[in-house]
């Protein structure tokens, strides 16, 4: 049982339950005599809260039950590596949040050739063909399908950056 | 009779009816296996191009692109385990599953031949049962729809994989996020904490890219570089050719499969999406080998490939027999009729019946050319997986990105599939399924509102929910669904433990 999963649950009780509590203003949303906008959300997240609420109570049997066992058996190659893992999609996750916020910015090319660029670094990609090529080549053809095929009115930046992505699309 | 299916062959095999199939299910294929570009907005893009086409014509070329769109959206689920479609879903589950374990064409010929057959089957009974299924769909109330929708959401059970615990939790999370924004029938705001990009609720291809497409990426960005993308082997179209055997070992699911899509698809409300879910579910239960699902069940997968592609014909019949939208995608081709002067349902058989037969043959010809237009297809989609598997997860990143920013070209719409990303790799990190809270997400709304539809129908009174035998035999099933696994599984470990 990883410790991870216990907080997991914990957090899956903390929200249903939060928004158990939102919930009740809803039920007097509604007119009279019909079943009002808080009823369907409250069956669901009753069953939601009383599902969470048991993993909760089983994960920490089982947490209880392993602990004494798990202590003391990871080795440093196992939490290195386990680091690593994080690192990596920690930092994945930092490039698709970092091209989500600067689209609007700089508009789609630039936004996406950053983010193949860093993305690709981000897996460890280390060889310079596929990071030169890469990011100029699969924008290409992104360019080409949706801004000027099927015309998606993807965004193009604002100031200097606008003016950039004129010239494409 | 004979002469209308005459004329109608006669107009459809023309050179220019012919070259709109081709272009409308090449198109449809595109649109289906893109994630994020749903079969329905294939269709909305086509319409513009058919106002200057005669009718007939304009009918092949969607009717293709709606045939394409339901095949499609299992090609990218197979190969890159990326649903093209909500209803890919169990395909994504099994093909991608089979695929990992270097079985990507084998999957591929599955999914292909069942979903054409399915097709045809489904086109098949529009042609000979259209008046006696439009009778029988006339009599579904929202009690009905609602007991449908719960035999359809019944399915989480078979799609749990080892916790029914966990499954079931995953399903609620669905049914509460479906009930984000604001509220179809009194129009209040739930759960948006007075933020505008809440209000319109959080849409299903968002979340669904977020939490099957991106959340995979993510997890597979733990992995050790490599070269290439080398979770999918492919060894060639012709190396693995399934047998016949395969089919025949499961031509009663196949049938059953067949025919529940079709009857699921002409019931207002029903589509591809429960009918896939539904047929699933109900291989899930008959199966042999109920230890393979969600680890590449070829069963799941025939099932859940047969039953969506058969929904078209069943959602088609409604279409024009009742003037009925089945589906979002039938709801589009509305307007296609619209455009060309004439209104779908019972007065068109009077009017037009060159029209009505002409879609019928269209329909046929469609699912037939498919066979030929999905080889080319998984042909090119497969040259993708060739590509440097650091610049295909970009590539893959990227078009997520662009399906859900394409559906409202919106960018708040990103940051709720950025969360849903988040949220889809911890579920996967923690063994929770992800499908039955797509599921819930997916169907919930539909739920809500016939549930409180057919309360406010019976005056409050909860015993309108089972006031029909329909609606009876409908729950019944669905009870039966949940619980039967729950004494099943004891029974399957005991033997186990033998």
């Amino acid at each position: 049982m990883k410790k991870g999963e216990v907080v997991f649950s914990a957090v899956c009780v903390g929200f249903f339950a939060l928004m158990l509590t939102q919930t009740i203003e809803l039920l007097e949303q509604g007119r009279a005599g019909e079943v009002g906008s808080g009823f369907w959300p409250l069956l669901s997240l009753v069953a939601a809260t009383a599902l969470s609420a048991l993993w909760l109570v089983r994960n920490l049997a089982a947490y209880a039950r392993e602990k004494p066992r798990a202590a003391g058996e990871a080795s440093p190659e196992a939490i290195a590596g386990a680091w690593d893992r994080r690192r990596k999609v920690g930092l994945s996750v930092a490039c698709l949040l970092g091209y989500i916020v600067l689209m609007p910015w700089i508009g789609f090319i630039l936004s996406t050739m950053f983010f193949i660029l860093t993305f690709i670094l981000a897996l460890e990609e280390r060889r310079m063909k596929v990071l030169a090529i890469s990011p100029v080549l699969i924008t290409a053809a992104i360019i080409v399908v949706f801004a000027k095929f099927i015309t998606i009115p993807l965004p193009k930046g604002v100031g200097i950056f606008a003016a950039f992505s004129r010239f494409f699309y | 009779m004979f002469d209308l299916y005459w004329n109608a062959f006669g107009t459809v095999l023309l050179p220019q009816n012919i070259l709109a199939i081709c272009m409308g299910g090449l198109w449809g294929l595109l649109a289906g296996a893109l994630p994020g570009i749903s079969t329905s907005m294939g269709v909305v893009l086509l319409l513009s191009f058919t106002y200057s086409l005669p009718p007939i014509t304009a009918f092949c070329l969607l009717c293709a692109a709606y045939c394409g769109g339901l095949t499609g959206g299992s090609i990218t689920s197979i190969l890159f385990g990326i649903p093209g479609e909500p209803s890919s879903v169990p395909t994504t589950i099994e093909g991608y599953a089979l695929a990992k374990q270097g079985r990507a064409a084998f999957a591929l010929w599955i999914f292909l031949l069942c979903s054409i057959g399915g097709g045809l089957f489904s086109v098949l009974v529009m042609m000979v049962a259209t008046p006696v299924m439009a009778n029988f769909a006339l009599r579904f109330g929202p009690a009905e729809i609602f007991a449908l929708v719960v035999a359809g959401l019944s399915v989480v059970s078979g799609l749990s994989g080892g916790s029914q615990l966990k499954g079931f939790l995953s399903c609620f999370f669905g049914l509460f996020l479906a009930t984000v924004g604001t509220d179809g029938i009194t129009g209040g705001e739930r759960f948006t904490f007075d933020t505008t990009i809440l209000l319109g609720g959080i849409n299903f291809v968002t979340a669904m890219v977020g939490l099957l497409a991106v959340s995979e990426i993510l997890e597979e960005a733990e992995e050790p570089f490599k070269e290439y993308k080398s979770a999918v082997a492919y060894r060639g179209m012709r190396d693995e050719l399934p047998r016949l055997a395969d089919y025949t070992k499961h031509k009663f699911l196949l049938v059953r499969s067949a025919v529940l899509g079709t009857v699921v698809g002409s019931l207002p409300g029903g589509g591809a999406t429960i009918a896939s879910f539904l047929a699933y579910g109900d291989a899930a239960r008959s199966s042999k080998e109920p230890e393979k699902f969600g680890k590449g069940a070829v069963d799941g997968l025939m099932a859940a490939e047969t039953a969506n592609n058969a929904a078209s014909g069943g959602s088609m019949t409604i279409l024009l027999s009742l003037g009925l939208p089945g589906s979002n995608t039938t709801a589009m081709l509305i307007a296609a009729f619209m455009i060309h002067g004439m209104q779908p349902g019972p007065m068109l058989y009077a009017s037009r019946p060159d029209i009505i037969y002409g879609i019928f043959v269209a329909m046929l010809m469609s699912n037939i050319f498919l066979l030929g237009l999905t080889v080319l297809a998984i042909r090119l989609f497969l040259q993708l997986n060739r590509l440097p598997y650091s610049s295909f997860s970009a590539a893959i990143m990227i078009l997520c990105v662009i399906g859900a920013f394409g559906l409202n070209n919106n960018v708040d719409d990103l940051y709720i599939m950025f969360a849903f990303s988040v949220i889809g790799y911890v579920m996967r990190k923690y063994k929770m399924p992800i499908a039955p809270a797509v599921l819930g997400l997916v169907l919930g709304d539909q739920a809500e509102l016939s549930f409180r539809r057919a309360l406010l129908i019976a005056d409050g009174n909860p015993i309108g929910l089972v006031s029909s035998p329909i609606s009876i035999i409908l729950l019944a099933g669905a009870l039966f669904s949940i619980v039967y696994p729950l004494f099943k599984k004891p029974k399957m470990l005991s033997k186990s433990v033998e």
